[in-house]
């Protein structure tokens, strides 16, 4: 199987669910040029979901303007066993997920 | 001089156009992102600002922007941005001086703490604005991050 793109962090400490994530993505804004000076096309992730117990608790919707690999934390009020899924997509139509669960190590 | 701008804004009809009837015969998530996709359209603030119709945003110091002051690398600017507001349903993250302002939404779900981390790029030295989006209204807050190289082109 292929590694998966999402790191996954979850940690709980007084009642609050600490999620942190990293994802390995491009993200081309479409205004870079490569070496022959043409255009690289806009690559970026525009939809990041998370969810837990299957229950939306936040939605992104990202530009070009996030920074390469990107990295976002939030929190939200969950107790251990609550499991966290990460997932996201981008405007070229691919797309990956994580599922973790709170306060276990695998 | 007239006959330019006639020429012009015929070219900016059909690029629209075009746009739009692509939009129609892709698939479904097209249209349903429609409104994001003007957004990124927005090629200034205050545009950007229009389209969400949150012009009338008050200043609040409720919403805390945390971001270094001086960015040595615009390709990567850590800010988190949290709201105290209560029923804050909506963050969005716009960067004055990019190419493209608006940054991110972040759509809080109701278990959610209306606080969010990420790193943006930034083009050059600019405000970051925070939107907040509570009980219907908009609510807003800015800081001033220096940008020594920029993130965005180049």
């Amino acid at each position: 199987m292929a590694k998966s793109t999402i790191k996954l962090r979850t940690k709980e400490k007084g009642g609050l669910v600490q999620v942190k994530a990293l994802i390995t993505h491009p993200m081309d804004t479409g205004l870079r040029r490569n070496k022959k000076g043409d255009k690289i096309p806009a690559h970026f992730i525009s939809e990041v979901m998370v969810e837990a117990n299957g229950e939306s608790v936040m939605m992104a919707n990202w530009t070009g303007s996030i920074s390469k690999n990107p990295f976002i934390s939030l929190n939200y009020s969950g107790e251990k066993g609550d499991k966290v899924k990460l997932s996201w997509k981008d405007n070229m139509g691919k797309s990956d997920s994580l599922e973790k669960t709170v306060g276990k190590k695998k | 001089m007239k006959r330019r701008s006639f020429i012009k804004s015929a070219l900016v009809v059909s690029a629209t156009g075009a746009a739009v009837t692509g939009g129609l015969l892709s698939s479904q998530t097209v249209l349903a992102a429609s409104h994001e996709m003007d957004l990124t359209k927005a090629k200034s603030f205050d545009e950007a600002m229009k389209m969400m119709g949150a012009t009338d945003a008050a200043e609040s110091d409720m919403i805390i922007i945390k971001a270094p002051e001086i960015a040595e690398n615009g390709a990567v600017v850590p800010v988190s941005i949290a709201s105290d507001i209560e029923g804050t349903t909506e963050i969005i993250a716009l960067i004055s001086n990019n190419p493209v302002p608006y940054a991110a939404k972040y759509t809080m779900g109701a278990k959610a703490k209306a606080a969010v981390k990420s790193r943006f790029k930034m083009a050059k030295t600019s405000d970051v604005v925070a939107v907040v989006k509570a009980n219907d209204k908009f609510y807003m807050a800015k800081s001033n991050i220096k940008v020594t190289k920029g993130g965005c082109g180049g």
